[in-house]
């Protein structure tokens, strides 16, 4: 089940609702992406149904954002970001470090399933760069000794 | 109307016309890729800088999308504009393979042109490209993304245009992709034209892969056999075999693009079974031997039992030409034992329709700029596809689409529904004649007048009619709605679907003529005892199977003449090959009345790749190229009344006797066509009346064209057949439930032609009440032909 | 040490989010009432024009002359669609205000909505600001509540709604029509101008795009007046208050409100508490990534928006990233020109295609692998690339190398010359 009846049942009521069907595309996806993690072909097929669009036309915007993820990612995504701030900041030393500790490249998750590693742009906290988001968890002035730290906290933050 | 001055030369354009059509007036071409006369200007492509040096813009811009205003000074040119437009060439050929010398598209690539004419030989940048998978869209093309230049044609056709859901654009920057969901056969009964507009080799034609190099293609311009639309298309051959056809512009008709029935239907000129010598019974013989045993047995009959004694027989499919001479013949001999169509029905349809006042007939471009359409018994994917392009062109426009209908009928937009049952059809046309009217004594005529209002009030209304559901009762009944629909300024035009590519001609020549079913009396009786059929094929095409072959039966002789191995040359005594529209030249009349002229592509022969048993070069030689035999139809006709071979002397022979045809000997086949100068006379009050009510619990049988399957040569085109359907009938879920039928099962359809094993399938779109079985050739299905009246039928599980 | 009375940022203590009792309590919703009872929707925009507010989003255009163009008093449906796709490289400016303070932006809607007749706003944010999103929720609850969003807002008789849209990423959302074709669930692809948003926008009805932090600004306005806003500025043709940001190579990156037309050097020294580890200043972004940059001998400008465009920038966004004597303005440049190109839409060939190449120019440079004609080719990609793509995405992306090539072309001939980055060890 990618999404609950129930939550089929109001999506196709808003749907319904709206005189701008297709305004929708992006809330069902968020939908789908957090029950599931991410939004897999079921998933743009399941888009399409609720909106009456093609899977195509579904697929069509949901391959152009870079934050619906149309493959499967791990139990926590880790976007670091690779824009300027951070950048002069140690960024790509922590990219480094965070490839090195996960043993894993950016693009994959590592082997447990737990981690998804993405580069991001810009995340909006400049002033706290280096910045990484992992699931919905900001962390700023990040130093390469934290990471361990903050990984261990993250992992044992899904299996408390 | 602005003026400008463009490399030094001045033009006045149309408010609104952009600057690069604005040079195209002036024989400036501007180099582009995204823009496309039908699509529009969207300024993705960049290359088509030029430089404003007077005027209220300046500077470096997109000739797309600037509109030409006066006072503009440009220089399409300059240095600096030359310069850039190379860079342009350089980022697209960043990522662009090195493959031209075995790409399809090479010879005919925009983007290879564009680069040889910028000036960008040397590519400085040496990075990895970029490099996709490519997916399988089905039969009809082929998909070799690497080769994109993201010049977004693709998708702007396939969605905005054509309507397509299933074909599009994904991902984002520089890693675009140009494609489906997933693998499968695009959808769009339009998906052909992508191979049209794209200008590189990403979407090329599947069929047409591997086959030659386009510089060594025979090419010409023609005319699309497969509807009565007559779309223009371009067919190439080479090595005796054709091998593709692609769209021709002709904004009258089909405007750039053409159907997927059309470009790929081609494959009947190739046919393996094609018949390619004269015979006798089954003998093979020579075209002396076959002509004078044809002369000899007409000789005979005509002193044994009179000249009345040959009936003649020409179709929808023979050309002006061929039809005229038919005609001709038919007078030398003193036969009046002559008809046009062997199907009566659409016989008395395309009279009926021939004869609409021609300032009242639409053409396809009047469809696209209507802004209220109704149908009324037309199924356009099915009868005539490109009429549902220039629909869905109309509707984009924001023009109403209404459609009326007993059959589910899909169209690429959204419009109105109405399911209509046939026998209703008659009151809906009653209403629809009285837009005045407030009080109708039924709610169908209450309809059809409301849609009647609705017409009078339209800026430039059309009225849609199917012939073969229509009949010759209701063709006329809605020309006399449209006459109460048009008001002086805003006449509401009519565009009824015929049979064939030239339906039109044959109606206007069978003047007062018999129709088959006489033609057939006389058989049965023993009066005719010769039946001539200039590529006609009544046995297929007479509704009454068993009639036409217990008729035909009767004959002293059948002798055909035809293309395509059809049912009738099956029973034929002689028989003569003729050439395909490819190989022949000559003349079609379309729906709307437009006589449009249609050049040889190439020669007659078995094609290199089965006289040579696929062996090349050729192992063996001869003087004469194998089955090169077929001649012209109405050459033949030439030679067998003794005349000339010339084509404008026939052609202006024909103008001459009938000033219908005026200006058919100027007539060029890269034009676009030419109206008609009167319609033909004719009033149908001797004809019967339609009636055919039913019990209410009696199941009625609908047979109906279909998109790929009953058209006779696309039929015979090989690479249609993936996309044919299996033999099916389609019932009203109300219908289904009525005798325990489910959706997907066997089915036993009891009809006049037999008891049919079908495959069911539920559309809640159509009438209850009725069965709706498209026509099939090659199935079951086959005996039987559309435009004939609701048959009784029953139906029951296999 | 200069300072002001901070407008924005009133009610801002880091860590906490000020609700309707905290933004009532220091004057919130003033603005809106007093524009509601007191003053026609005419008289409001004669007032915002008045103030001289410009554009916060980064294009600086002004938001009276904005709205003037705006049929404000043309019947039938009409939007206000609030710019929170704040994306750009160095700028945190509305995620600030809203982590701190979502009411003021949501008064400045209304008061917006107001003015131009509008009765329904969308409030477009980017989606790594959840926690923005959902401040802005629960302001919108407050207000609804209070009477201060939905049907007779305040009993005057203006109704207005207001719909917070959560966005999935991309840059380009942020090029007003490429928003909007985000939010009607369509490919985020810029569309052609004219026709202009004000004309045919959301749904193909007449739009008016606006950023947060300029929103925001306008029932200050209202309240204080156009007059005493103008003169918040430092500068003559400067107008309020800006949120500049501070990041880079700083002790104390931060976030601050102060008037504008800042001198540079002042803002670094007094509030970025000077470059870091004590090293020297050697350049910066003066307001986001696609802004040209500024160099030591740019210390003394006030940074506002006619100045900068005077030294061959811009103000952008008011995001300020330092980078310190040891960092390499190839690699800086090649960092700033990966973000455009990875953001790219992918509608015209410039950017599309163009950025790529430009990345690799420099990343071949910058690798100590680029030769001389890579330095043509860097020129011929600047003079092409400006002013030819379908949006600005392009144009803003080749800031940075404009400045790159003007103010620091012998460090790249350097790495040329010595085919390595001299500042590598």
């Amino acid at each position: 089940m990618l999404l609950s009846e129930k939550q089929i049942t109001q999506l196709k009521r808003r749907v319904r609702e709206t005189p701008h069907p297709r305004e929708m595309i992006l809330d069902v996806l968020h939908a789908i992406q957090d029950a599931n993690g991410w939004v897999s072909d079921e998933g743009v097929e399941l888009a399409a149904i609720i909106l009456g669009l093609s899977p195509l036309q579904v697929e069509e915007v949901a391959t152009f954002y870079d934050k619906i993820y149309r493959r499967p990612v791990g139990r926590k995504v880790i976007h670091i970001c690779d824009s300027i701030c951070c950048w002069s900041r140690g960024s790509e030393a922590l990219m480094q470090r965070l490839q090195q500790l996960l043993g894993i490249a950016a693009g994959e998750t590592t082997i447990d399933g737990m981690f998804t590693l993405l580069p991001t742009c810009c995340l909006g906290a400049c002033a706290d760069a280096p910045a990484l988001r992992i699931g919905k968890t900001l962390y700023g002035k990040v130093a390469i000794e934290q990471l361990e730290a903050i990984l261990d906290g993250e992992r044992t933050e899904v299996s408390s | 109307m602005p003026t400008l001055i463009i490399d030094n030369q001045t033009v006045t354009v149309p408010e609104g016309t952009n600057v690069l059509e604005a040079a195209k007036r002036l024989g400036i071409e501007i180099p582009h890729f995204c823009h496309h006369e039908a699509l529009g200007s969207v300024g993705a492509c960049r290359l088509c800088a030029v430089e404003f040096r007077e005027g209220p813009v300046k500077g470096i811009q997109m000739s797309c999308m600037v509109p030409a205003k006066d006072g503009m000074v440009v220089d399409t040119g300059s240095a600096e504009v030359l310069a850039y437009r190379a860079q342009v060439i350089e980022w697209l050929m960043t990522n662009h393979p090195h493959d031209c010398p075995v790409c399809d598209e090479g010879g005919e690539c925009q983007l290879q042109d564009m680069t040889v004419a910028g000036g960008h030989g040397i590519r400085r940048y040496t990075g990895p490209k970029r490099t996709y998978q490519n997916q399988n869209l089905g039969p009809f093309i082929a998909h070799e993304m690497n080769r994109c230049i993201q010049c977004y044609r693709c998708v702007r056709t396939y969605q905005d245009y054509c309507g397509g859901t299933d074909f599009g654009v994904l991902g984002s920057r520089q890693r675009l992709y140009f494609g489906r969901f997933s693998d499968g056969p695009l959808e769009s009964p339009f998906a052909g034209n992508l191979i049209d507009v794209c200008p590189t080799g990403v979407l090329t034609d599947k069929t047409y892969r591997f086959k030659s190099r386009i510089w060594d293609l025979q090419e010409a311009p023609s005319i699309c056999p497969h509807c009565s639309l007559g779309c223009a298309v371009t067919p190439g051959a080479r090595y005796r075999q054709l091998q593709r056809r692609r769209a021709r512009t002709n904004n009258r008709t089909n405007g750039h693009f053409i159907c997927d029935r059309g470009r790929f239907g081609y494959g009947y000129a190739n046919h393996p079974d094609r018949p390619r010598y004269p015979l006798l019974g089954h003998r093979r013989v020579t075209w002396q031997e076959a002509l004078a045993a044809l002369q000899n047995k007409l000789q005979e009959l005509g002193e044994l039992f009179g000249p009345g004694s040959i009936g003649l027989l020409t179709s929808s499919r023979a050309t002006l030409e061929t039809q005229f001479l038919t005609k001709r013949w038919a007078a030398a001999l003193g036969s009046d034992q002559l008809c046009f169509e062997a199907h009566p029905g659409r016989d008395l349809g395309a009279r009926v329709a021939a004869s609409q006042r021609l300032d009242r007939t639409a053409s396809l471009e009047d469809v696209r700029n209507c802004d209220l359409a109704v149908l009324i018994g037309a199924d356009p994917l099915s009868e005539a596809p490109m009429l549902a392009l220039a629909l869905r062109q109309a509707a984009r426009r924001g023009a109403r689409i209404v459609v009326v209908d007993p059959r589910p009928v899909e169209l690429p937009l959204a419009y109105e529904r109405h399911a209509v049952s046939v026998e209703k059809l008659g009151q809906l046309l009653r209403g629809l004649s009285r837009p005045q009217q407030s009080e109708f004594p039924s709610s169908m005529e209450e309809l059809g007048g409301s849609l009647a209002s609705a017409l009078l009030a339209a800026k430039s209304p059309l009225l849609i009619g199917g012939t073969d559901l229509l009949g010759p009762q209701g063709t006329e009944a809605m020309q006399q709605a449209a006459e109460a629909c048009s008001q002086p300024e805003t006449p509401c035009r009519t565009m009824f679907l015929l049979a064939g590519p030239n339906s039109f001609g044959g109606a206007l020549l069978s003047a007062e003529g018999p129709c088959f079913s006489s033609l057939l009396e006389g058989m049965e009786q023993g009066r005719i005892k010769a039946l001539l059929c200039f590529e006609a094929d009544p046995l297929a095409d007479y509704p009454d199977r068993k009639r036409s072959r217990a008729a035909l039966a009767r004959l002293d002789m059948l002798a055909v003449f035809d293309c395509a191995a059809t049912a009738t040359l099956q029973e034929a005594d002689l028989f003569f090959p003729t050439t395909a529209v490819e190989e022949s030249t000559g003349t079609l009349i379309n729906n709307e009345g437009r006589m449009q002229a249609f050049e040889q592509v190439f020669s007659a022969g078995t094609p290199l790749a089965e006289s040579a048993g696929g062996s090349h070069p050729p192992r063996f030689f001869s003087r004469d190229i194998p089955g090169s035999e077929p001649q012209s139809a109405w050459g033949i006709l030439g030679a067998l009344m003794g005349r000339s071979a010339d084509l404008l002397t026939l052609r202006s022979e024909i103008e001459k006797n009938d000033h219908r045809f005026a200006g058919l000997s100027q007539l060029e086949a890269r034009g676009e066509g030419r109206r008609i100068a009167a319609p033909r006379q004719y009033s149908l009050s001797h004809q019967p009346n339609i009636s055919g009510i039913m019990g209410s619990d009696q199941l009625q049988l609908l047979v109906t064209e279909t998109l790929y399957g009953s058209e006779l040569l696309s039929n015979l085109s090989s690479c249609l057949h993936e996309s044919t359907p299996s033999a099916f009938v389609m019932l009203h879920p109300q219908d289904a439930a009525r005798f325990k039928l489910e959706e997907g099962k066997k089915v036993l359809l009891g009809t006049p032609v037999g008891d049919l094993t079908l495959t069911l399938r539920i559309a809640g779109d159509m009438v209850p009440g009725m069965a709706i079985v498209p026509r099939l050739r090659g199935t079951v299905l086959e005996p039987l032909v559309p435009g004939t009246e609701p048959l009784p039928c029953r139906i029951e599980k296999a | 040490m200069r300072t002001c009375e901070p407008l924005l940022f009133k009610n801002r203590r880091i860590g906490e989010t000020v609700f309707l009792e905290g933004y009532r309590r220091t004057g919130g919703y003033q603005g809106l009432e007093k524009a509601l009872r007191d003053m026609t929707p005419a008289s409001v925009r004669e007032e915002v024009k008045a103030s001289g507010l410009r554009g916060r989003g980064g294009a600086g255009f002004s938001t009276g002359l904005k709205w003037s163009f705006f049929p404000s008093d043309d019947p039938g449906e009409k939007y206000l669609v609030c710019n929170g796709d704040e994306m750009e490289p160095g700028t945190f400016k509305d995620r600030q205000l809203l982590l701190a303070d979502p009411h003021h932006l949501l008064e400045g809607v209304l008061i917006a909505c107001y003015a131009l007749g509008i009765g329904t706003a969308y409030i477009f944010l980017r989606d790594a600001y959840r926690q923005c999103a959902a401040n802005l929720e629960h302001a919108m609850d407050e207000a609804r509540e209070a009477g201060l969003l939905g049907d007779n807002i305040l009993g005057s008789g203006f109704s207005c709604e207001v719909h917070v849209h959560r966005s999935a990423g991309r840059y380009i959302c942020g090029e007003e029509t490429a928003l909007l074709n985000s939010l009607e669930g369509l490919r985020p692809n810029p569309r052609s101008k004219p026709p202009f948003p004000a004309v045919k926008g959301l749904f193909g009805k007449p739009t008016a795009l606006n950023n947060i932090e300029t929103l925001a600004n306008v029932p200050h306005i209202i309240t204080g007046g156009a007059a005493w806003y103008k003169s918040l500025a430092l500068t003559e043709k400067g107008s309020g208050t800006k949120l500049y940001g501070l990041a880079g190579h700083l002790e104390t990156p931060c976030c601050v409100e102060l008037p504008l037309g800042m001198p540079l050097g002042e803002l670094i020294r007094d509030f970025g508490g000077g470059v870091w580890q004590q090293r020297s200043f050697k350049a910066c972004l003066p307001g986001g990534a696609s802004t040209p940059y500024l160099t030591a001998e740019h210390l003394d400008v006030a940074l506002d928006y006619e100045t900068l465009e005077q030294v061959g920038t811009r103000l952008g966004t008011g995001g300020v990233v330092v980078f310190d004597d040891r960092t390499c303005m190839v690699a800086a440049t090649l960092n700033l020109l990966r973000f455009f190109a990875r953001e790219s839409c992918g509608w015209c060939t410039p950017c599309r295609d163009g950025l790529p190449l430009v990345c690799w120019l420099l990343e071949r440079i910058e690798l100590g692998q680029g030769t001389r004609e890579d330095m043509t080719m860097l020129q011929e990609q600047l003079r092409y690339i400006n002013g030819r793509s379908f949006c600005a995405l392009a144009l803003g992306a080749m800031g940075p190398v404009d400045g790159l090539l003007r103010h620091f072309a012998e460090e790249v001939e350097d790495h040329i010359r010595l085919g390595r980055c001299p500042l590598q060890a």
